[in-house]
């Protein structure tokens, strides 16, 4: 009879030692292509599917990279000679849905966002792929370009044609292009039946669907110390962008300028370390990200570009280390650092 | 006559049991969101797997020179690369499960692994 239940028990013991087996894993890979690293996590495929989702994705990638740079030669450096010509032309079919989407997006921030002052963004330094070292350029430089008024509403889009009413235009999508292309990723990956999936391009990614029983686990990284400010979880879909002064800049007599240049004043901007977007479009969210990085840290200033703009959740980040973020992230958010840092908590969108 | 509590066979199935249960154990039971390990790729492909508890200096061959990346103590870092914004050294330390620090410039990066990761991408 005892022997009889011990049996029992080692068969049992057995049972319970096949819950111990490994959680199934994520298929994780990194490519270096569109200026960054781009890291794809998909739950649910075998390593083939993987492999092969992956690849696709590195050619889209790359093609999106050649298209849309900003100083490289190119179809966007092409648009931009015609544009400066002032004649009418067709519009390469790669660009002009990045013009029509980055109109949309520059006209609902109030021109904050504002991918027609590339030639601002090259001013400064900031369209070349060695960081800028100074000094910053004359006042009266940036003036010349300011008082023109480039705008995306100076590109008149009729049909497939192009006209550009300011020579002072120079598209940039630098602060939105990136978005861009993780949304296109995303739905190549929906295109080839994977409904769980981060694409993470240079640390701005988008999430669909869960990490098997869970949903995706995304780190913030803090902008002023190393290792994670918050952390949050992501699941369905949804995309989390942040801006911040330390990602491209130069210091300069003991000033730093970072790569956000304010289309106002022409000078980066200055009032906060770092913004974090949510949304379900990676396009917005990136865009809302530097249009509220301009905005900068008042709240009568950037919750109204945050409500125009249609996020769903902002967090910021000001000089002081000081988190603002809206009500609704309240639950979601789990600060990482030791002490916890001071949150104001805004109006609700 | 009695039968004995245990046969052999059933004294041999419990020690083998036991021995299962106590290897699966040392094999499989990580402190699951710390990394023990992490993973230098070069250009995407791997190049290494680091113990993380095994203290070392290693020099990541890239197009632009050498990476210089430090383990120590359960963490792992980019000490200097041959890069001009430095943006990998500026990232420090890791040691979390998901933790990526990157040399774009010499396409070289290094990545935190985990059994069930802390975080499975991070945002910046």
């Amino acid at each position: 009879m005892i022997v009889a239940v011990l049996r029992i028990l080692l068969l049992f013991s057995l049972v319970f030692l096949s819950a111990c087996e490994r959680k199934p894993a994520a298929y994780h890979e990194q490519l270096l292509v569109f200026g960054t690293v781009v890291e794809v996590s998909l739950f649910g495929v075998s390593e083939q599917q993987g492999r092969q989702a992956v690849a696709r994705l590195n050619e889209d990638f790359e093609y999106m990279h050649r298209t849309w740079h900003a100083w490289h030669p190119g179809p966007l450096g092409r648009v931009n000679q015609l544009l400066a010509s002032g004649e009418s032309f067709s519009a390469p079919p790669s660009i002009l849905p990045l013009i029509q989407r980055g109109a949309e997006l520059s006209r609902r921030s109030g021109g904050l966002f504002n991918p027609a002052v590339g030639k601002l963004i090259a001013l400064w330094g900031f369209a070349s792929d060695d960081p800028p070292t100074g000094p910053p350029p004359q006042p009266a430089a940036i003036h010349a370009i300011l008082d023109q008024h480039p705008s995306m509403d100076d590109v008149v889009v009729d049909g497939i044609r192009l006209q550009c009413r300011n020579p002072a235009v120079k598209l940039d999508f630098g602060a939105f292009a990136k978005g861009y292309a993780v949304d296109r990723a995303i739905e190549r990956l929906q295109e080839m039946g994977i409904k769980d999936a981060v694409v993470n391009a240079g640390g701005d990614l988008r999430a669909i669907g869960r990490h098997g029983d869970r949903p995706w686990r995304v780190g913030i990284r803090h902008p002023r110390q190393p290792g994670i400010l918050a952390a949050v979880e992501v699941e369905g879909d949804e995309s989390v962008f942040t801006s911040g002064d330390y990602e491209r800049y130069f210091d300069w007599q003991g000033v730093r300028y970072s790569h956000i240049i304010d289309p106002r004043s022409g000078y980066p901007a200055s009032g906060l370390s770092s913004v974090t977007v949510f949304s379900r479009q990676a396009d917005l969210a990136d865009a809302a990200a530097t249009a509220l990085f301009v905005a900068g840290p008042q709240e009568k200033d950037w919750l109204p570009v945050a409500r125009a703009m249609g996020v769903a959740g902002v967090l910021l980040v000001d000089q002081a280390g000081t988190v603002h973020m809206t009500p609704g992230l309240t639950e979601r958010i789990h600060f990482e650092t030791e002490p916890l840092p001071k949150v104001i908590y805004s109006e609700a969108l | 006559m009695t039968r004995p509590l245990f046969s052999r066979g059933d004294g041999l199935l419990l020690l083998a049991a036991l021995t299962l249960v106590i290897t699966l154990y040392a094999a499989l039971w990580h402190n699951e969101g710390h990394g023990a390990e992490a993973v230098v790729l070069v250009n995407g492909q791997r190049w290494a797997r680091l113990n993380l508890f095994h203290d070392q200096e290693l020099e990541v061959p890239g197009p632009l020179g050498h990476s210089h990346i430090r383990v120590h103590d359960g963490r792992v870092r980019f000490v200097d690369s041959p890069c001009p914004n430095k943006l990998c050294v500026h990232t420090g330390w890791l040691s979390q499960g998901g933790e990526v620090a990157v040399c774009l410039p010499n396409r070289v990066s290094v990545k935190i692994l985990a059994q069930d990761p802390r975080f499975d991408t991070i945002n910046f």
